[in-house]
C-alpha cells in the first residue's frame, strides 16, 4: 500500500504552494492515474514519493516503510521513470542497465533474464551495444523503462510515460503495468493522455493547484461531475478555472 | 556584419556566463560563489605585486647590460608563448568540445561567420591571459625609460594584436590534428589522448628551440664585446627565431625611426594575415570534420552475446560506481583533458623543465640528487596536490548534472557513493603516479624505498584530497549545466578545492621544511601518510553524513 498523508510542498520560500495537503491511498494491484493541468503539482507529488523532493509536511509510507525515514529500504522496492529520460549519455545501453542492476543488487541470472525480456519487448536489444548519446528520445525512454523494471518493483512510478513512445511500445507498457498489478504491485503514473487513463486506470485522481479535486473510479468520477461523458469532459469541467 | 556582431555577443555571453551572472545578481542568488571568487582573485594580488617588483629588478639588470629592449622582447615572447599554449587547449575546447556549433549550423549563417565569431571570442579570452603578463613589462619600460606618446600608442597596438598570431597558429595546428584523426571507433578517447600528446610535443619543441637559440647566442666568442657594442643585440639575435616579437619591440622602441615604422608594419601585417589564413582554413578544416563527427556519433549498435554474458553479472555497487565514473571521465573529452590530462601533463612538464633547462638550475639538480628524502617528499606532495587538481573528487557530484536523479532514486548507500568515487580518482591518480616516477627517474635515480614511499603516501594523500573535494562538491554541487565543460572548468568548487589544498598542504610543507633538520627522516616519512590517514578518517565521517543528507534534500 502507498499512503500519502497530508503532503505539502511550497516553492519560493513558501509563496507558491505546489502541493497543498494531499491524502491518498493506492492499494496493491491497483493502477492509479494522476491527472492535472500543467503546473498542478503532479510532478512535485511524484518527486516527493521517489525521494527527489523533501515534503514540507506530511508522510509517505510504502508497504509500512516511511520513504523519508528509511530511504534506502523504500528505494529498494520503488522504480521511477521521469518525464524526461536524462541518463548517462556516454555509457552504452547495456552498461546503464548493469549499473542500475548492481545498485539494486539483482543476481546475475535473474538480471540477464529480465534484460532479455524487457529489451525484447521494447525492441531495444539491438541497440544495447551503442552509447546512449546516440539514442533517440524514444529509445532512451525505453531504456529507462527497461532499467526501472529490472528490480520488479512493488511500486512503479511513472511521470508522463507515454510521451515519446511509439504505439507498440505504449501498448506493451500498458500490458506490463497490468501484469505487474495482477501480481500485487502498484502502479502510479501521471499523464495528459485521457484515453490511456480512462482505459487503463483502476482509479484516477485529478489534481489542480496542489489539491485533489476529484478521486475515484471512472464511474465515480462521472457521477461527481455535473455533465456525464468522457474523462476529457470531466477533466475540462473540473479544471475550467485554469 | 550584424550577424557577426550578434554571434560574437552570444558566444561571449555563453563563454563568460554574462546573462546568468546578471540573473544571479538581480535575484540575489549564488552570492557566496561570487564572494569566494572575488576573495580568490584578491588573494592573488600580493603575489602579483611581488612578481611586478621582480620584473622591475630584472629590468634594472638588463639596463646595466645596456639591453633594456630585450626586457620588452621577453614580455612579448612570454605572453605569446602563454597565448599559444593555452590557445591549443582553448581552441580544442571551443571548437570541438562544445555543442553550440551544432545549433548554429542549420541557421542561415555563412560558415566563415561562425568560425570568425568563435575566433574573436577566443581572442578576447586570451586578453585575460596576455594582459596581466605584458602590461607590467610595457609599463615598467615606458616609465623607466621616459618614453614618448608614440611608444604608448605603439604599445597599445602591439597589445591589441598580441593574441592574433599565436592563436592562429594554435587553431590551425589543432584543426589539422583533429581533422586527420577522425577515426571512427573510440574516436573521442584516441583523439583526446592524441591531442594531449600533441600539445605536449609542440610545447616541448618550442621549449627546446628556445633553449638551443639562447645557448647558441651565449656561446658566441665575441658575445660580451657584441653585447656592449649593440643595444639591440639580444633582441635581434632572438628575433631570428621569432621575428614578430622583434618587429613589435623595434616598433615600440624606435617608434619614429624607419626601423620602427617597418617593425609595426610587419607586425600588423603578419598578425592580420595569420588571422585571415586561420579563419579561411578553419572553414574547410573545422566544419568538414565537425559534420563527420556528428554523423558517426549517432548510431547505436547491437551487443554480441558473449559481451552480454561477460558484462552482465552482479558486482559490488561501489565497484560499479567507480567503473561508471571512469567510463564517463574517459569518454567525455573535456573531463579527460582536465583530469587525466592534468595528472599526466603536469608531472611531465615539471620534470621536463628541469631536464631541458640550462645550467642555471644545475644547482637544483645537484641538490635533488644528494637529497633523496626531499625528492620522495616532493613527489608524494605532488601526487597529493594532483589529487585535488585532477578535479575528479571536487566535481564528482556536479558532473552528475541532469543525471543526478538516477543517483538519488536508486538505493545507493552513502558508503558505496564515497568508496566508488574515491576509487575512480585513485585510478586516475595511479596513472599520474607512474608517470611522475618515470619522469623523476629520468633526472634522478630513485631507490625502491623512495618510489614505494611516493606511491603509498601519494595514495593516502590522494584519498584525502579526493574526499575533501567531494565534501566541497556535495555541499553545493553545480548541477545546472548544458555543456560538460561548465561542470569542470567553470565550477567554483574547483577553485575552493585549490584554496583548501593550499591551506592544508602549505602549512604542512612549511612545518616539514622547518623540522627536517631536527627530526630523523623516518619520522617525517612515516608521519605524512599517518597524518593523511587520520584526516581522511575524520573527513569520511563528515562526508558520509553530508552525502546521505544532501542526496536526500537537494531540490530538483
Amino acid at each position: 500500500m502507498l499512503r500519502l498523508e497530508g503532503l505539502e510542498k511550497s516553492y519560493s520560500k513558501g509563496s507558491v504552494k505546489a502541493v497543498d495537503g494531499i491524502d491518498l491511498e493506492i492499494r496493491p494491484g491497483e493502477i492509479f492515474g494522476f491527472l492535472g493541468p500543467n503546473g498542478a503539482g503532479k510532478s512535485t507529488t511524484i518527486k516527493m514519493i521517489v525521494g527527489l523532493l523533501k515534503p514540507d509536511k506530511g508522510r509517505i509510507v510504502i508497504d509500512g516503510i516511511d520513504v523519508w525515514n528509511e530511504p534506502l529500504k523504500a528505494k529498494q522496492i520503488i522504480s521511477y521513470v521521469p518525464d524526461n529520460p536524462e541518463i548517462y549519455d556516454r555509457l552504452k545501453g547495456i552498461e546503464y542497465l548493469n549499473f542500475v542492476g548492481d545498485m539494486y543488487g539483482i543476481p546475475t541470472e535473474l538480471r540477464r533474464e529480465r534484460i532479455e525480456k524487457y529489451c525484447s519487448i521494447f525492441n531495444i536489444k539491438d541497440a544495447l551495444g551503442g552509447i546512449i548519446g546516440g539514442y533517440s528520445h524514444g529509445m532512451k525512454q525505453k531504456l529507462v523503462l527497461a532499467s526501472a523494471l529490472l528490480n520488479d518493483p512493488k511500486l512503479f512510478i511513472l511521470d508522463e510515460p507515454m510521451v515519446g513512445l511509439d504505439p507498440r511500445s505504449a501498448f506493451n507498457l500498458k500490458e506490463i503495468m497490468r501484469d505487474m498489478c495482477d501480481r500485487g504491485s502498484k502502479v502510479f503514473f501521471s499523464t495528459h493522455v485521457m484515453e490511456v487513463a480512462e482505459k487503463l486506470c483502476d482509479r484516477i485522481a485529478i489534481i489542480n493547484r496542489g489539491k485533489i479535486i476529484a478521486l475515484g473510479t471512472m464511474e465515480e468520477l462521472r457521477a461527481q461531475a455535473e455533465e456525464k461523458g468522457s474523462l476529457e469532459n470531466i477533466f475540462l469541467e473540473l479544471t475550467e478555472d485554469e | 556584419m550584424n550577424k557577426l556582431v550578434s554571434l560574437i555577443k552570444t558566444d561571449l555571453n555563453i563563454t563568460f556566463g554574462i546573462s546568468s551572472l546578471k540573473y544571479s545578481i538581480k535575484n540575489k542568488k549564488k552570492r557566496w560563489t561570487y564572494i569566494i571568487f572575488a576573495a580568490a582573485m584578491l588573494s592573488l594580488i600580493p603575489s602579483y605585486i611581488m612578481m611586478v617588483r621582480g620584473l622591475d629588478q630584472l629590468y634594472a639588470a638588463f639596463r646595466m647590460m645596456g639591453q633594456q629592449s630585450y626586457f620588452l622582447m621577453m614580455g612579448i615572447m612570454m605572453s605569446q608563448f602563454m597565448i599559444f599554449f593555452l590557445g591549443l587547449l582553448y581552441a580544442m575546447s571551443k571548437y570541438y568540445f562544445s555543442s553550440d556549433t551544432e545549433q548554429l549550423l542549420p541557421l542561415p549563417i555563412r560558415p566563415a561567420l561562425i568560425v570568425g565569431s568563435k575566433f574573436t571570442s577566443l581572442v578576447i579570452s586570451e586578453y585575460l591571459v596576455s594582459l596581466p603578463i605584458i602590461l607590467p613589462f610595457i609599463l615598467i619600460f615606458g616609465i623607466r625609460e621616459y618614453q614618448s606618446i608614440l611608444y604608448w600608442l605603439d604599445s597599445l597596438l602591439v597589445i591589441v594584436l598580441l593574441p592574433l598570431l599565436p592563436l592562429s597558429i594554435a587553431t590551425i595546428l589543432i584543426m589539422v590534428f583533429m581533422k586527420y584523426t577522425n577515426i571512427k571507433s573510440k574516436k573521442d578517447l584516441v583523439r583526446t589522448i592524441g591531442a594531449l600528446l600533441f600539445i605536449f610535443l609542440v610545447v616541448f619543441i618550442q621549449m627546446k628551440v628556445n633553449q638551443i637559440v639562447s645557448q647558441g647566442l651565449m656561446e658566441s666568442e665575441s658575445f660580451l664585446f657584441d653585447l656592449a657594442r649593440d643595444a639591440h643585440l639580444l633582441v635581434n639575435k632572438l628575433g631570428k627565431a621569432y621575428p614578430p616579437a622583434m618587429w613589435a619591440v623595434n616598433s615600440m622602441v624606435g617608434a619614429a625611426s624607419g626601423k620602427g615604422i617597418q617593425g609595426i608594419l610587419f607586425y600588423v601585417a603578419v598578425s592580420v594575415i595569420g588571422t585571415v589564413i586561420a579563419v579561411v582554413l578553419s572553414e574547410g578544416l573545422y566544419l568538414d570534420g565537425l559534420i563527420g563527427n556528428n554523423e558517426s556519433a549517432s548510431r547505436g549498435k547491437a551487443i554480441a552475446i558473449d559481451d552480454f554474458n561477460s558484462s552482465t553479472r552482479l558486482r559490488k555497487p561501489w565497484l560499479t560506481l567507480a567503473r561508471k565514473e571512469l567510463t564517463m571521465l574517459f569518454k567525455t573529452p573535456i573531463y579527460l583533458m582536465n583530469s587525466v590530462g592534468g595528472v599526466i601533463l603536469v608531472p611531465i612538464l615539471l620534470v621536463m623543465s628541469l631536464f631541458t633547462s640550462g645550467s642555471e638550475i644545475e644547482s637544483i639538480r645537484v641538490l635533488l640528487r644528494n637529497n633523496e628524502a626531499l625528492v620522495a617528499l616532493g613527489g608524494a606532495g605532488m601526487i597529493t596536490i594532483l589529487g585535488m587538481l585532477n578535479s575528479v573528487g571536487v566535481t564528482t557530484f556536479s558532473r552528475e548534472g541532469k543525471n543526478m536523479w538516477v543517483q538519488r532514486t536508486l538505493p545507493i548507500n552513502p558508503k558505496d557513493q564515497i568508496f566508488g568515487r574515491v576509487l575512480a580518482s585513485l585510478a586516475i591518480q595511479g596513472m599520474g603516479a607512474v608517470i611522475l616516477l618515470v619522469s623523476i627517474s629520468f633526472v634522478i635515480p630513485l631507490s625502491l624505498t623512495s618510489a614505494t614511499f611516493i606511491l603509498v603516501t601519494g595514495a593516502f594523500g590522494s584519498i584525502l584530497m579526493t574526499m575533501l573535494g567531494m565534501t566541497i562538491d556535495i555541499l553545493r554541487p553545480m548541477r545546472e549545466w548544458t555543456n560538460p565543460q561548465q561542470a569542470m572548468k567553470q565550477n567554483i568548487n574547483v577553485l575552493i578545492g585549490m584554496g583548501v589544498t593550499a591551506l592544508l598542504l602549505g602549512p604542512t610543507g612549511l612545518i616539514i621544511y622547518n623540522i627536517q633538520d631536527m627530526v630523523p627522516d623516518i619520522v617525517i616519512l612515516s608521519g605524512m601518510p599517518l597524518l593523511f590517514m587520520v584526516l581522511s578518517l575524520m573527513d569520511y565521517r563528515i562526508l558520509h553524513y553530508l552525502v546521505a543528507r544532501q542526496l536526500a534534500e537537494l531540490e530538483e
